[in-house]
């Protein structure tokens, strides 16, 4: 029996993911307590050593290998080492945070590297199997990362709705999937575009099947109506997975609706362009007027969050090239402005304290002037206020759907941002015009707070010079 | 004798496919009638071979030297009121014997007992095996969650965990055999074995040959990894709250099995029907060479000995003892094992693994 | 011609399990049999005292179906990774001639990642019966 051995350099990231994941893993069992920044560490060296791979395989042309079920090309490459880029500094954020809550375990980092590992297969997968067998991997690691503090009914409640919850999106992911699949008799997700562009494919069942992949896309990026759970898991997870969750993964997700919409399915272009502007319209209204009842923030940047999924959908349902560039562009942004948002959390907590009220950011100005002046920019960055990164990335979606003339659209996009901007505001009042309930000096790690001040520059500096980011997205689109 | 049989039910003008339904009945007749005679002789070889090993004499009063002592045995369990206890789900609490003696019996319809000899000539039948005997483990979660019963339900758990855990060794034991033979058909896997004692299975795969049967012994919950039944903790474990035929059951069930177990182990390491004088120059060509059925039950017999053997000698494992022999001991041994038997067969090593022996 | 010797073989291999299927049957009609027998043979006088579940003689104090250990769910769960591993094994272990080197390293390879969860697990002491 002879075998076509596939191109494994290909996926050598993948493979390099998946060899250190079991060195640390089982490395990790040896380690001791004190050497636990081993692991950490080891954790670190992965994500650089798979973003050098990553770059070394990535090329302008469009490679493919496993019997097409895998591909190399730019938006692949690059989500990717946005990807490594997001999970490093989440990884970097959580340590402090774990050590002082007894979670500075092995498993919080091999859980993280798995979901990365999920990650990355998904944004290569160019076939519903690799799709589905990336999407299962990133979320089951995520079900566990939230449970992982087990003593807290409040984690074990939150993983248990989104394992129930996600199973089940899953499963309509799925279903979705075994009707393309059967529909037009194949997996590859190109074969599927020639096929439903033939016409050959029987039409109800692809719409009905395109039904259930968006209900399963929506609920995996946490768009409205099937946001539910990310209130409330936002809110239980711990902080720290809070901020891995609502960031890289987000990316994944873009991903996983860009093969399955852009790439499988552009002929019905139309029917899942009207279906996107109601989740992007629903996503943005409720994300946005829920958000200002909010007095928890966690909770108040998950709604925040619905909503600019919202707004990343209007790139999404433009359905051009630089409606997509569009999107992508604002994922990117949307995963660093969160990273910055829940850091926010982190910087502010300590040991016995999550500080996860608003009220716990009274008078902040008062006890550190720097960390407020970078809560200011990222605030103003998510509520849209030139020239800070999260304004350009509005604007690039809003010049999307105003390029396809969907201009009520437009209108309710600016609306709504300007509804959005209230409650970012209301932060920034609290920190700086409030009387502070404590005087307690601000002390947070050193690692935390530089990084905390360098993703708040990111967003000011990529802000006044939003062209090379936006030039980067486009690559992976328009060439 | 199938064809005058046919020929027969033919001339009373029975229909095409009801005539090969009653030609498989009477195979199955013909296959359980000795094995339940074997299983009733069974119960008493076991009492005696431990008396005369205990220097007793053991059951000597029904029949000369006690040969029908099964058979009252039988028919006391057979006018025994089966007693069914309050709060015991009662349809569970029936069923599950039945279950337990089901795949016990079903599993003999692909055990090949000479070249020809077999019932369902099936591709997968090591498969089938495995997934029935898998089954058993059903009637006893079923028995002692239906009995409504502390030990019960203790003994069940325990007797499932243990019967999960010595399976997967003895499926990696298995996997082995079927990497050596090449076919996952039993007939194959005797076939395969031809050349004589030094050419069968329990010289390449010794160590998942003990494995195979200390794990068969522990699957079926005997002696001594018998502590789901252990006497003096929890009385009898899943069957505690049976009595009468139900009880009775249960018993043919697990010595079923045990046979069951005894000739697997036979027909996979030990070369089934074939003879151990194959290619032994004085014995070329006297019928001591010739494959036959003898060979096998010879063979049979000598594991089931080993079953009364080992009850008599040992003394019981420790629960713990037992999940750390099955999961730390066995399991790591055989993957290792499996990867020695893949390193031969892609190098060929002789003369079990040369290239051309099994039937690729 | 070959789409009729599919049939043809798809047609033999069910003839094949036929006597499986009976035989099963008959298990479970045997089972069922023996255990009716035993209920109209036997006598069937119950009362309170009989019919009270064993409890070594004590009055029973308390249900029977409650919690127990939680270790063995977690063999449960080990033994069906395990199982499909195997699961896995068969088909590979039929062909492994034909497969060669490449078949051996890719199992290899698939063993190693089960040996690093296995060894995780011992590690951990999801192994350990005290």
């Amino acid at each position: 029996m002879n075998f076509i051995h596939p191109q494994f350099s290909l996926a050598l990231p993948e493979m390099i993911l998946l060899g250190m994941i079991s060195i640390i893993l089982i490395a990790d069992l040896f380690i001791s307590d004190k050497g636990r920044v081993v692991t950490y560490l080891m954790t670190q060296a992965t994500l650089v050593l798979a973003a050098i791979a990553t770059a070394a395989v990535m090329g302008a042309d469009v490679a493919l290998s496993f019997n097409g079920h895998f591909i190399i090309d730019p938006l692949a490459s690059l989500t990717k080492l946005f990807i490594y880029l997001v999970s490093m500094v989440a990884f970097a954020y959580s340590r402090s945070y774990l050590i002082e809550r007894d979670m500075y375990r092995g498993e919080y980092f091999v859980l993280g590297l798995t979901a990365v590992l999920g990650m990355m297969v998904l944004a290569s997968a160019h076939s519903l199997l690799t799709l589905y067998l990336g999407l299962e991997l990133l979320s089951l690691s995520l079900y566990a990362m939230v449970g992982l503090r087990r003593d807290s009914s409040q984690a074990a409640e939150a993983a248990m709705k989104y394992f129930v919850l996600g199973a089940m999106a899953s499963a309509m992911l799925l279903y979705g999937m075994s009707m393309i699949y059967g529909a037009t008799g194949t997996l590859n997700l190109w074969e599927i575009r020639d096929a439903v562009a033939e016409g050959s494919g029987h039409s109800l069942v692809l719409i009905f099947g395109l039904v259930f992949l968006m209900v399963g896309v929506a609920f995996k990026l946490g768009a409205a109506p099937f946001h539910m759970w990310v209130p409330d898991v936002y809110h239980g997870a711990p902080t720290s997975v809070t901020l891995f969750l609502s960031s890289a993964p987000k990316l994944a997700a873009f991903v996983l609706m860009i093969r399955l919409l852009v790439d499988a399915l552009p002929a019905l272009a139309s029917a899942w362009s009207d279906m996107l502007v109601i989740i992007a319209v629903l996503s943005i209204v409720l994300g946005n007027v829920i958000a200002i009842a909010q007095l928890n923030i966690k909770r108040m940047l998950a709604y925040s969050g619905i909503s600019h999924i919202g707004f990343l959908l209007l790139g999404v349902l433009s359905a051009t090239p630089e409606g997509y560039a569009a999107a992508f562009y604002y994922a990117i942004v949307y995963a660093i402005m969160s990273l910055g948002g829940f850091a926010m959390v982190l910087v502010m907590s300590r040991q016995g304290f999550e500080a996860d009220e608003l009220s716990d950011y009274a008078g902040l100005n008062e006890r550190s002037p720097i960390i407020a002046l970078m809560m200011l920019f990222i605030m103003f960055s998510m509520a849209g206020v030139p020239p800070l990164l999260g304004f350009w990335a509005k604007l690039a979606v809003i010049q999307a759907i105003v390029a396809v003339e969907y201009y009520q659209l437009a209108v309710l996009a600016v609306l709504f941002s300007v509804v959005g901007a209230f409650y970012y505001l209301r932060v920034i009042r609290i920190i700086y015009f409030d009387k502070p309930t404590e005087r307690r000096e601000l002390k947070p790690a050193n690692d935390l707070k530089v990084i905390f001040i360098a993703n708040a520059m990111l967003v000011l500096l990529l802000g006044l010079f939003p062209e090379s980011l936006m030039n980067l997205c486009q690559s992976a689109f328009i060439y | 004798m199938v064809e005058s049989i046919l020929s027969l039910l033919t001339l009373l003008g029975f229909p095409d496919w009801l005539q090969s339904v009653i030609i498989i009945m009477l195979k199955i007749v013909v296959i359980l009638i000795p094995l339940l005679t074997a299983v009733a002789y069974f119960t008493l070889a076991e009492r005696k071979v431990i008396a005369y090993m205990h220097v007793r004499i053991g059951p000597n009063r029904v029949g000369p030297r006690g040969l029908l002592q099964p058979i009252a045995d039988a028919v006391k369990l057979m006018f025994k009121e089966i007693i069914i206890p309050h709060g015991a789900d009662k349809a569970l609490f029936l069923f599950a014997p039945v279950l337990s003696m089901a795949p016990a019996l079903a599993a003999w319809a692909v055990i090949p007992f000479e070249a020809e000899m077999v019932l369902a000539q099936v591709d997968a039948s090591l498969l089938y095996i495995l997934a029935l005997t898998s089954m058993g483990v059903y009637g006893v979660i079923i028995a002692g969650w239906a009995s409504n019963s502390k030990y019960a339900l203790l003994g069940a758990m325990r007797s499932a965990a243990q019967i999960v855990s010595y399976e997967i060794a003895m499926g990696f034991a298995l996997v082995g055999v079927l990497m050596a033979a090449g076919s996952i058909n039993l007939g194959e896997i005797v076939m395969g074995q031809q050349g004589g004692f030094w050419h069968w299975y329990w010289l390449p795969l010794f160590p998942l040959f003990v494995i195979y049967f200390i794990s068969g012994v522990a699957e079926t919950n005997r002696a001594p990894f018998d502590v789901a039944e252990g006497e003096s903790e929890i009385v009898a474990g899943f069957h505690v709250d049976y009595s009468g035929m139900a009880f009775a059951v249960f018993f043919l069930a697990e010595y079923a099995n045990m046979i069951l177990v005894a000739m697997l182990a036979a027909l996979m390491f030990l070369g089934g029907w074939l003879s151990p004088f194959e290619g032994i120059g004085i014995f070329a060509d006297s019928w001591l060479a010739a494959p036959s059925i003898l060979w096998l039950l010879v063979k049979t017999s000598l594991f089931m000995f080993l079953y009364l053997w080992f009850r008599a000698t040992f003394p019981r494992y420790r629960y713990d003892q037992i999940m750390r022999l099955g999961w730390k001991v066995f399991i790591p041994i055989t993957i290792v094992w499996i990867l020695v038997i893949g390193v031969a067969i892609v190098a060929e090593v002789g003369p079990w693994f040369a290239a051309g022996v099994a039937h690729g | 011609m070959p789409q009729y010797r599919r049939a043809d073989r798809i047609h033999q291999m069910l003839e094949n399990y036929l006597p499986v299927l009976i035989f099963i049957a008959v298990g479970l009609v045997f089972g069922a049999f023996m255990v009716v027998l035993g209920m109209i043979l036997s006598p069937s006088r119950p009362d309170d005292e009989k019919l009270s579940r064993y409890e070594c003689g004590f009055e029973a104090f308390a249900g029977a179906r409650s919690e127990f250990d939680v270790r063995f769910y977690l063999v449960a769960i080990l033994f069906i990774i395990f199982d499909l591993e195997i699961a896995f094994l068969f088909p590979w272990a039929t062909v492994l001639r034909e497969l060669g080197l490449f078949g051996l390293l890719s199992m290899t390879l698939f063993l190693a990642i089960l040996v690093v969860g296995f060894i995780y697990e011992w590690k951990k002491g999801a192994l350990q019966w005290e």
